[in-house]
């Protein structure tokens, strides 16, 4: 039943890409089938979250048995996907109208063949099944990553991103060659046996799933194609690769570890590797000056944060301690949704600021907080989610991690939760110095260029989709005790044995937490009214700043100069200065750039090496039809020959 | 003896009156102290008190620049100052809150805090509040993993993770002060310098805007909001001080001699912090990070004692 309302969302969705390409004037039934779908799935994922009930279809298809599930992981990650791209549909009505010249139409197409893509990633319970339905979701993004490809930067990381998904899909295929030798069946279905540790198969299993899966999350190391990716797309595609798209490799990790026995340390090598990830994420979000890159170097940390709640709940599974992994897994998914919400809400805001001045410089803006009062309004939630703050959703995803390392290390003290708790701790300190930037600089202050003087708010259908999903990040918090009994059908999938632990063990603190939550944003709503109540002088003098007379909007600090503090500790950011000589200096030079440390500092120059050597064996492509044939006969000989030999040889 | 109603209540009360009251009073002892150092004679004890009382009778002057951001920063000072007295215990008795967890939700509070406050600061547009946010971000940061790792020594000493549970847990006595507790006590007192802007990380007293890290950021406040920036930073330091104290409190045998204590060591920490200010001077910006990550490795160092 609530596979069916996703099947038919999945229709839906398909028809409205169908609409799109008969390039017939239907914008409003485009959006009205795709907030159908998006309405259709949403109602079966949360009927399964609630009731916990499997709903399974298993038919023949080309004589292979297929088999489509939805569990409650599976609707745990529908849940936030279909939310994102209903929205993201409304809002890209304004932002990037179907009457686009030569784009308009081509990405409403890939925007609807994305969210079927990934709806089906989420339900496909079959090897093959699925790395078809991936397929199409790494090349709907491909295409949709590309949408602005006159801009050679653009077209630069569009191919970086299309030959990392296919490094990770080889991974996957050969995950799925090893999972149907191990178990007989391409069928992704059953449990481990309770009580059992994974053999070296099984490992070899899960590392090949950790490598492939990695590349689409985005985890350091094999991060580098992200940044470039998610700032060039247009910033709902951002929105919905960044927030959504990521979390597909999530699922793929947490789904193939379901299928197989806990393994013991492996645990505490994902959370380190979030760890890392998380700072390095942070770390470089800080210094970005392109505010869609910092949304994206951003989603890296979170990716991390999630690694760690992965850790943890693996850790748990491994040492026979359901409350660790209950806490682990919860904590990861919770904080699946709780970026899947504040993420969009600011690429969505992103975008509203990138419609309105188009610049992606920091530096060329400010002031906006006066010419666009709603989008300031609506995306302060989002800011203060993704720095960890209270009263938002994001901290609370946070508070259950920290939870769980003091539980592990109240029980046995691994040294690893101590290092979590100090990475956590970091890494939310670095997040509120990067958003901190991002917004003080866009919104507050005096504009720095004339880009910004002329900037106004969008239409409603812009920022309703924005205004909804800041509230869901609030509510999220304040509401978050309501979450625990879905949250525990989600950890019930990934580590059975332990029902409704969260809701039981969290319930009371979490209510605290809420009710505190709620206190905070009511004081601070009667200082609010009392600060209101008392007179001001009419008339507005200028900023003090020390009593300077004559400030001009290009003294106001700089975005680069508020995060230099960090660049002396960061590699990534490089520096030239010529140094001053003489008592009367000659004019001068400054420069800084930023540079990653694994895409272009150390993989491209390799790449680049790699491919000059590779251009010796340019000869063999002649391009005349007749020695591709020749080509052809030498495999088909030297196949032949090798079948005659392997007979021979082994008999 | 302590679950009778009536003293359950005058404990509630004492506390209310203290988060409520006296937080004025030890930016007031801080500053005679300094005084009576310096050899002068100094503002009076209750100066806050009279200053607040003025400020909130004047209007406040707002520049062009700025927006309703600008107010978010003296409301969430003082908003964050009073729920998280709510949640910290003064001396051995419990907080009227309390909820395993509640201490990580107790350090993100004042993250809240100094966001907002640094937004505010940022929305002026000033060049010199600019470069006092950033100032402030940067350092805070680098407290943060202080502060936790101090968390996770007590919570690993006390088994719980609920602030009443860490600093006011009824087994606790005189004798469990040890070599963690003190460098604990070591971590967390930079951490309280540093987080209520003090010598030797920032000067409170300075009068050259490049210099200043706290005092910078709230240059352009005045009136009421300014008020409750005053009022907030004096409720920080009284709010920290209960949770740099908790742990170190000798334990007496009679309830009201416990409140004495707690006030006690509140002035203590006040003439402490006042002749650290009076006998230092600020550090180099530069090497600040460096006492930081000294506080860092002494609860490091802290933690690994436990297993020793």
């Amino acid at each position: 039943m609530d596979l069916a309302l996703i099947l038919s969302a999945m229709g839906c969705w398909l028809a409205a890409s169908v609409l799109a390409l008969t390039r017939l004037p239907g914008g409003r039934l485009y959006i009205g089938l795709g907030l159908l779908g998006a309405g259709l799935a949403l109602g079966g994922a949360t009927h399964t979250l609630i009731h916990g009930q499997v709903s399974q279809m298993q038919f023949q298809f080309w004589g292979a048995a297929v088999c489509l599930e939805l569990d409650a992981l599976s609707a745990a990650f529908i849940l936030p996907l279909q939310v994102v791209v209903g929205l993201g549909c409304v809002y890209a009505s304004t932002y990037w109208p179907a009457s686009t010249p030569r784009t308009g139409t081509f990405v409403r197409f890939f925007y609807a063949l994305l969210a079927t893509a990934l709806t089906a990633v989420f339900i496909c319970r079959q090897g093959m099944i699925f790395l078809v339905a991936w397929e199409l979701m790494a090349i709907s993004a491909f295409f949709l990553v590309g949408t602005e490809h006159e801009r050679p930067e653009v077209r630069r990381s569009s191919w970086i991103y299309l030959v990392s998904t296919h490094t990770g899909t080889l991974c996957l295929i050969a995950l799925v060659v090893l999972l149907f030798r191990h178990t007989g069946s391409l069928l992704w279905s059953g449990m481990p046996t309770p009580g059992t540790h994974a053999n070296a198969g099984e490992i070899v299993i899960l590392l090949v799933a950790i490598l492939g899966f990695t590349f689409k999350a985005g985890a350091f190391p094999l991060h580098f194609w992200l940044p470039g990716a998610h700032a060039g797309a247009p910033s709902h595609i951002s929105a919905v690769l960044s927030a959504v798209m990521l979390k597909s490799g999530v699922y793929g990790i947490l789904r193939i570890s379901s299928l197989l026995p806990p393994v013991p340390h492996l645990g505490g090598i994902l959370m380190i590797l979030g760890g890392i990830t998380a700072l390095y994420g942070v770390a470089c979000a800080l210094a970005q000056r392109d505010y869609k890159r910092l949304l994206a170097y951003s989603s890296v940390e979170n990716i991390g944060i999630i690694f760690m709640g992965i850790g943890l709940g693996w850790t748990g599974r491994a040492l026979g301690n359901p409350w660790l992994a209950a806490l682990g897994f919860g904590g990861a998914i919770l904080h699946v949704w709780n970026h899947a919400f504040f993420k969009s809400l600011l690429f969505f805001g992103a975008g509203s600021v990138l419609h309105a001045t188009g610049t992606r410089e920091l530096h060329a803006l400010g002031g906006l907080g006066k010419r666009m009062p709603i989008t300031t309004l609506a995306i302060l939630p989002g800011v203060m989610a993704v720095s960890a703050l209270p009263p938002f959703n994001g901290f609370v995803s946070e508070w259950f991690l920290y939870r769980g390392f003091f539980a592990s290390l109240l029980h046995d003290s691994p040294w690893w939760a101590v290092l979590a708790i100090f990475a956590l701790a970091l890494t939310g300190g670095l997040a509120g110095v990067a958003f901190a930037k991002f917004f003080g600089f866009l919104f507050l202050g005096e504009p720095h260029s004339a880009a910004a003087e002329h900037a106004h708010d969008p239409g409603p259908s812009m920022w309703v989709p924005m205004a909804i999903l800041g509230a869901i990040c609030l509510f999220m918090s304040l509401g978050s005790p309501l979450l625990l009994p879905l949250l525990d059908r989600v950890v019930s999938v990934l580590a059975p044995g332990s029902p409704e632990l969260l809701a039981a063990g969290l319930g009371r603190d979490l209510s605290f937490l809420s009710g505190m939550s709620i206190l905070l944003i009511a004081m601070g709503a009667g200082a609010f009214l009392w600060l209101r109540r008392s007179h001001s002088v009419p008339e507005r003098p200028g900023t003090w700043d020390c009593g300077y007379a004559a400030p001009t909007a290009r003294m106001q600090y700089t975005a680069d100069s508020f995060s230099d503090g960090w660049s002396a500790l960061f590699p990534m950011v490089k520096t030239r200065v010529r140094r001053i000589r003489a008592i009367f200096p000659g004019r001068t030079t400054f420069h800084t750039g930023f540079q990653d440390a694994v895409g272009d500092a150390w993989l491209a120059p390799r790449i680049d090496r790699l491919a000059t050597r590779l251009l010796r064996f340019r000869r063999l492509q002649r391009g005349y039809l007749s020695i591709y044939i020749l080509y052809i006969l030498i495999a088909l000989v030297a196949v032949f020959l090798w079948m005659l030999v392997r007979r021979r040889l082994l008999g | 003896m302590e679950d009778i109603l009536p003293i359950r209540l005058v404990h509630l009360l004492l506390h209310g009156l203290t988060a409520l009251l006296v937080a004025p009073l030890i930016p007031g002892l801080i500053n005679k102290v300094k005084a009576l150092v310096a050899g002068r004679q100094g503002p009076r004890i209750l100066q806050l008190y009279y200053d607040l009382a003025k400020l909130i009778r004047k209007r406040a002057v707002f520049s062009r620049t700025t927006t309703w951001v600008f107010l978010l920063g003296p409301i969430a000072t003082v908003t964050v100052g009073w729920v998280a007295a709510l949640i910290v215990p003064f001396g051995h008795f419990p907080a009227p809150i309390r909820f395993e967890g509640d201490a990580i939700f107790f350090a993100y509070l004042f993250g809240v805090a100094r966001f907002l406050t640094v937004l505010s600061a940022l929305d002026t547009g000033s060049s010199f509040e600019g470069m006092g946010s950033a100032r402030e971000l940067t350092f805070s940061a680098l407290a943060e993993p202080a502060l936790f790792l101090g968390f996770a020594t007590l919570a690993k000493y006390s088994g719980s993770i609920s602030l009443s549970g860490m600093l006011a847990s009824p087994q606790f006595t005189l004798s469990r002060v040890m070599a963690p507790h003190i460098l604990v006590l070591t971590a967390w007192f930079i951490v309280y310098l540093a987080e209520n802007a003090r010598i030797p990380v920032d000067d409170p007293n300075t009068h050259l805007e490049l210099t200043m890290i706290h005092e910078v950021m709230v240059l352009d406040h005045s009136g009421r909001p300014f008020a409750l920036v005053l009022y907030g930073s004096s409720l920080k330091l009284l709010v920290l001080g209960a949770l740099i104290l908790g742990p170190f409190l000798p334990r007496t045998h009679y309830w009201w001699l416990d409140w004495v204590a707690f006030f006690g060591a509140l002035a203590a920490l006040a003439v402490a912090v006042g002749i650290v200010e009076s006998i230092m001077a600020r550090f180099r910006m530069n090497k600040v990070p460096q006492l930081l990550l000294a506080a860092v490795v002494a609860s490091a160092f802290a933690f690994t004692l436990l297993f020793a």
